[in-house]
């Protein structure tokens, strides 16, 4: 008896820390759901800082927020809504005026304009629902010729400062713009801002042109053009326009090129008696080296970001479907496994994903699966849509929708990788094979 | 009396003598391990055993509570004013001096005009195939609409085409001949359309089969009920007459010390497991992830928020616990997403009890997007 008091008084002993440990901390719950849509923001036109600088911050201001919607991620919230008027830049934010109408974020901004020519641009990100501004004002320093560049840059730092990803605003694309009836259509390269602005011809409509690549840097293209007579491989300097020739193949078609991470080499398909297979080439000595010797066509290749790996389309299996195999060569595996057709694969910049077109039961989709092909998911499905690219953080695809008919025509699209936010770049003429061009330093 | 009643009254007495003072009633008490120790709960300590589990002990958090701002927080001036001029940030450096255009002009770089194509372009040896499908009737094969931009928890009607957007449900006021007072016009508005997953275009185009593409998610298996609320010091109370002075004594030392030693423990009765989900979707109406990047969705975090008494979060109290799976840049662009959802949606006061104030003052909410990312 005396044995149990004493055990006893022992198990009380130790009530107060058993108590202590499960009352003690806040109340905790787990929030699993939410919801998927766009993120308001406010932009009011930024201030005038001089008298020449008026159409100019309202353009800026305009570019900003288009370039903010376009996203799909954003929405901007008309000024026709708001409550306050900021006069100055320097201006505090009355955040609770901003609330009412659910801005979750404002752009503030000012555009000046100085003796020489140049144009500043000012602004500041706010979080309206926490009264705080995100991250510090900065100022870009640039030319009147370079305002939307200056924008861009703006929506760049925006949308990295928001969302978390990469910026993508400032980049370019290179396509080939098609002109004239279906039947005689008239093809040059031509390079614009990624929403459709400042289109620039690089050749001009004398021969065909297909399946433009930018280089890493985005300074050269590499093409295929019939401008010899038969398909070769080009390689074009932006700047200069200046374009020669790469000795492929004697007197043998080389198409589909595209550059290696490091802008040194590149890789194509070259055909030989009706079989076509993929080469290596240095792109300042020449040198070349094949890398398939397989029965079948082998075409489309694209290097990973690391430069270490090749995926390509191949029909050796007895339909178009999507290989990996090693940067030198070597032993390809096949990674789509789907019903239909895969054809066009492109490595995603951030090496998780290839983005391919994929042809089933008469249609064609863009499409991305994971580099071990996995998880594929279509995101876009029409009679005819191919060839995709992707933008330099790897968050969009753009690729070529072509309508069917007697005036049927080729456009360039875009989409989110979710499946999201599918629209069309609008542009003054048809346009297809897009090529997105790094982030413009 | 007859014998038999004799032989009844005497074996009555002997079975009855036997019981009192025999081995009958005298035997050992039961071993002590077998008794089960019961006490009398209240309704609130019988709903805390029943109530879903009890918060996780996080010993890192402090346990000293701000004290509730009175009033909601004034507007933080903003820093603008301290720095009229933005020069401490350093401009990007690839922004400083954004050239006009590399590229040429068009007219320079293309002399060539269109007209002197004359050369007919040479046969595509290598053109791919294209089969042409037969014109589709795209309006036969849609079975549904175009998703509805907006995924939510619970999906909502599109609004009537006169509606207008707004977070609440109420009829177009019409002018009544009838009626004396004039009411006010207004606009009908409705919930914005909302899907509970986005669909891309392919699948939108995908007739339904039928078929069951999923299996139900299996049910998690219930927690144990939370640990019993602490003994009242009633309950020593009734043991105080007990005859072992020395125990009553150990148990009254044992809760006082349990008591002084956590001064912050919540009193009051908990959240009933209805209360933590009305809490739950509140703030999920808000927590808006369609404008986070891809590592930030596969990141989850801990937020810590105080609450005043009249259910509004303290914005300056919103602090960013711990995070998991992502890196820290994610990490902080997810905490900005659930510190936005739990300021625009307490912006009216969480609907609490405030009669428990003691237990959700303080709140650690887990930000978890696993499920999100494929909406």
């Amino acid at each position: 008896m005396r044995l149990l008091k004493i055990a006893f008084l022992a198990m009380l002993a130790a009530v107060p820390a058993t108590l202590s440990i499960a009352q003690s901390g806040p109340l905790q719950i787990e929030i699993t759901e939410g919801v998927v849509e766009p993120l308001t923001f406010a932009i009011p036109q930024f201030q005038a800082e001089n008298a020449g600088s008026d159409e100019l911050a309202r353009d800026i201001s305009r570019v900003i927020a288009s370039d903010l919607s376009g996203t799909g991620l954003f929405r901007e919230i008309p000024a026709g809504s708001f409550i306050a008027n900021r006069t100055t830049f320097a201006e505090p934010v009355r955040f609770p005026d901003w609330r009412a109408i659910n801005a979750q974020a404002m752009i503030t901004g000012a555009v000046g304009v100085d003796a020489q020519g140049r144009i500043t641009v000012k602004f500041r990100i706010y979080d309206i629902f926490s009264g705080a501004e995100l991250g510090q004002g900065q100022q870009l320093l640039g030319t009147r010729a370079g305002w939307r560049r200056m924008a861009h840059k703006v929506a760049d730092q925006v949308y990295a400062r928001i969302t978390g990803e990469a910026p993508y605003f400032d980049s370019r694309v290179v396509f080939v713009s098609e002109s004239g009836p279906k039947g005689n259509r008239r093809q040059r390269l031509a390079i614009m801002d990624y929403d459709g602005a400042n289109i620039q011809f690089l050749t001009d409509s004398s021969s065909i042109v297909l399946a433009p690549r930018f280089s890493p840097t985005g300074d050269r293209v590499l093409y295929t053009s019939y401008e010899t007579g038969f398909p070769q491989v080009f390689l074009l300097d932006v700047a200069s326009v200046g374009r020669r020739a790469l000795r492929t193949g004697d007197g043998l078609m080389s198409f589909a090129p595209r550059f290696a991470p490091n802008g040194s080499t590149a890789v194509y398909s070259l055909e030989q008696g009706g079989n076509s297979d993929l080469f290596r080439i240095d792109l300042n000595s020449g040198a070349r080296q094949q890398l398939t010797a397989a029965p079948s066509i082998e075409t489309a290749p694209s290097f990973s970001p690391d430069g270490r790996q090749i995926v390509f389309e191949s029909d050796r299996s007895g339909t178009q479907q999507i290989y990996v195999m090693p940067a030198d060569g070597g032993e390809a595996r096949r990674i789509s496994f789907g019903e239909g057709r895969y054809s066009t694969p492109v490595w995603s910049p951030r090496g998780d994903l290839i983005a391919f077109t994929k042809q089933t039961k008469g249609r064609f989709a863009i499409g991305v699966m994971r580099v071990d092909g996995s998880e594929e998911r279509l995101l876009s499905a029409s009679p005819l849509d191919e060839g995709p690219t992707w933008s330099p953080n790897g968050r969009v695809i753009m690729f070529t929708r072509e309508t069917l008919g007697e005036n049927g025509a080729p456009s360039i699209y875009s989409v989110d990788i979710t499946g999201r936010n599918l629209k069309r770049v609008e542009l003054p003429s048809a346009a297809s094979d897009p090529s997105w061009g790094p982030l413009q330093p | 009396m007859s014998i038999g009643g004799y032989l009844s009254g005497a074996g009555h007495v002997g079975l009855i003598g036997f019981l009192l003072f025999g081995p009958g009633l005298s035997s050992d008490p039961l071993p002590i391990e077998d008794i089960q120790q019961v006490s009398v709960i209240s309704e609130a300590e019988f709903a805390a055993l029943v109530a879903p589990p009890a918060p996780d002990v996080t010993p890192e958090i402090p346990t000293a509570l701000p004290v509730p701002d009175p009033a909601p927080a004034p507007e933080p001036v903003a820093p603008v004013e301290e720095a009229p001029v933005v020069t401490p940030a350093p401009p990007p450096p690839p922004a400083q001096e954004p050239e006009p255009d590399p590229a040429p002009d068009v007219t320079e770089i293309t002399p060539l005009p269109e007209t002197d194509v004359t050369d007919t372009p040479p046969v595509v040896p290598q053109t791919p195939e294209v089969i042409l499908p037969d014109p589709v009737d795209l309006s036969t094969i849609r079975p549904r609409p175009r998703p509805a931009p907006r995924v939510a928890p619970e999906a909502v009607a599109p609004p009537e085409p006169d509606a207008v957007v707004a977070e609440i449900v109420q009829e177009a006021a019409v002018p009544n001949d009838t009626s004396e007072a004039v009411a006010e016009e207004q606009d009908a508005t409705s919930p914005e359309e909302a899907a509970t997953q986005s669909v891309t275009e392919a699948e939108a185009l995908e007739p339904p089969s039928g078929a069951v593409t999923s299996s139900l998610r299996p049910q998690a298996r219930p927690n144990r009920p939370a640990a019993a609320e602490p003994e009242e010091p009633r309950t020593a109370d009734a043991q105080t007459p007990a005859t072992d002075d020395a125990v009553a004594a150990a148990v009254q030392d044992a809760l006082n010390a349990a008591i002084s030693e956590e001064p912050q423990r919540p009193t009051g009765p908990p959240l009933t497991g209805g209360e933590r989900d009305a809490l739950r979707v509140a703030v999920s109406r808000c927590w808006n992830v369609g404008s986070l990047s891809t590592d930030a969705l596969n990141t989850s975090v801990v937020v810590g928020v105080d609450l005043q008494e009249n259910g509004m979060p303290v914005s300056s109290s919103i602090r960013l616990v711990s995070s998991s799976g992502g890196s820290s840049a994610a990490a902080q662009q997810a905490f900005e997403a659930a510190r936005r959802a739990i300021i625009r949606c307490g912006v009216s006061g969480f609907d609490l009890p405030p009669e428990k104030y003691d237990q959700w003052k303080e709140i650690q909410m887990t930000f978890n997007p696993e499920q999100m990312r494929s909406r």
